[in-house]
């Protein structure tokens, strides 16, 4: 052989023979490297808040915590607050009523890098403790008009991580599963069985369909208009809520009235002149919802 | 120059790090507590023996040219085995330890000891020879490791040492950037007064 053909030779045979032997050591450890890794992840979910199970909407970002009967308990997510030194790595724990269940901070081995001694001391129970039971506008340092107690000399580190938390909670509070009590639209049912996710429950009185629950959006004259119904097998409206609107004050809020919402027990009332488009598209929103999911109801 | 020579050479006499002054950078940045500077030192032994070992098996076959880049093939192939290894088996370490894992492949502790010894000596010097060398690497780190927990944090591989109150307020610089810097050089003044002039 030639010098530069067994140069090329030698170094062909090599890189291939130490791709093979890289391959079965990859084929080997990746099922495991997984598994530390998932694991890793469910010990950190479990310590913010404990759950059956935890299933992931974003990935390494947010879980829904469900309960043995897979009904959601609340939500992890994870925040990366930028510190004094570099990103936080930051778990939260939210239950259904938004409240703090439990925050868990990456330590130094995994990843974070504030001062030791010093910023680092944030991963300390005696620190991320003070979030338990905490709402959002709890969640600030004492100076910032919150209650959250800041670390002596650490106070950058401090404030990301209250603010990180905060900043999170009113990210991710859409996710949380909405503790609306269907019975206060739909008496006499003592359970409702979700049939298109957070659109339509059937209402159940002893395991007999007496009805439906359905959620509606129409647009109002400002913004639009969540609501809940309540329908009846014998056609009849047992209640409608408001779940959010954003009508004039004192006009199109109307619509939030007691007294106007009891009239759709007795059929469709009349759009209330003065305010006749928010109550407009109620009454259309309703009565379009009726036309949708009236054939469950049956 | 005996076996047993060469496996103790590397250890004290020729300790890359105090006395050579080469795999500096791991040496400084991943001992800053005992365990992590330990495993550190163990990745870069195994990586050591064995590419050690494969070098010296393929020497008479690597043509002078491209030997550079086939022994950084080799090196770099077991230190991805045991980046995927430790990750699997030991990921808190493997967390600790970081980006330093993958660039025990530029270590130059790796590569000079395959230039210099590998490639001209028998297997088994060449084992030997990894083998005195990793262990010299890994006890400059466990005793700079040591120094540094001890002092910076108040622990001893993670067990409390002189008490609560120490452990509350420790010389915190230790375990930060400085303080591997000022070990380091007193380690080397000590060594440079009391054991190289024994050794001469």
């Amino acid at each position: 052989m030639t010098g530069a053909r067994q140069m090329v030779v030698t170094l062909f045979i090599v890189a291939v023979t130490c791709a093979v032997i890289l391959s079965f050591v990859y084929a080997f450890t990746e099922p495991r490297i997984a598994e530390t890794q998932a694991q890793l992840t469910l010990s950190g979910l479990e310590e913010v808040i404990s759950a059956h199970k935890y299933v992931e909407v974003i990935p390494d970002t947010l879980w829904q915590a469900m309960d043995s009967l897979d009904q959601e308990i609340g939500i992890v997510f994870r925040v990366f607050p930028q510190g004094y030194g570099g990103p936080i790595p930051i778990t939260v724990g939210l239950n259904n009523e938004g409240t703090v269940t439990g925050i868990r901070i990456a330590s130094a081995a995994e990843g974070l890098s504030e001062t030791p001694g010093l910023g680092a001391k944030i991963t300390e129970p005696a620190f991320t403790g003070q979030f338990k039971e905490k709402c959002a506008a709890e969640v600030a340092l004492e100076q910032d008009g919150g209650t959250i107690q800041a670390i002596t000399a650490a106070t950058i580190s401090s404030r990301a991580v209250s603010e990180g938390v905060k900043k999170g909670i009113e990210k991710y509070a859409e996710y949380l599963e909405s503790t609306f009590d269907k019975n206060s639209i739909f008496p006499g049912a003592n359970n409702f069985v979700e049939i298109i996710t957070d659109t339509l429950w059937y209402a159940l009185m002893n395991s007999d369909t007496i009805g439906i629950v359905f959620f509606g959006v129409a647009q109002g004259y400002l913004d639009c208009i969540k609501f809940m119904v309540g329908y009846s097998r014998d056609e009849r409206i047992t209640g409608v809520a408001i779940l959010y609107s954003q009508e004039t004050e004192g006009i199109g809020e109307v619509i939030r009235d007691e007294e106007f919402l009891g009239k759709f027990k007795d059929g469709m009332p009349e759009a209330i002149s003065g305010a006749t488009i928010s109550t407009r598209a109620l009454i259309d929103g309703v009565t379009s919802g009726i036309h949708k999911y009236g054939e469950y109801a049956k | 120059m005996t076996r047993l020579n060469i496996f103790t050479r590397g250890l004290v006499k020729e300790n890359a790090v105090f006395v050579l002054m080469i795999g500096l950078c791991p040496a400084l940045a991943t001992s800053s507590t005992v365990r992590d500077g330990f495993g550190m030192g163990l990745a870069a032994t195994f990586v050591l023996v064995f590419s050690n070992l494969i070098i010296s098996i393929l020497r008479k076959n690597i043509p002078n040219e491209v030997r550079i880049p086939i022994f950084i093939l080799v090196i770099s192939t077991f230190v991805t085995i045991i980046d995927y290894t430790m990750q699997a088996f030991q990921p808190d370490l493997y967390r600790a330890l970081g980006v330093f894992v993958p660039l025990i492949v530029v270590n130059c502790m790796i590569l000079g000891r395959a230039e210099a010894y590998a490639s001209k000596s028998s297997v088994i010097d060449s084992i030997l020879d990894g083998l005195g060398t990793g262990l010299g690497f890994t006890l400059a780190l466990t005793v700079m490791g040591t120094i540094r927990e001890i002092l910076g944090n108040g622990t001893f591989l993670g067990m409390t040492v002189f008490g609560e109150s120490f452990k509350n307020s420790p010389v915190i610089f230790m375990i930060m950037s400085p303080g591997a810097f000022l070990v380091i050089g007193i380690l080397k003044a000590l060594i440079n007064k009391y054991v190289k002039k024994e050794l001469r």
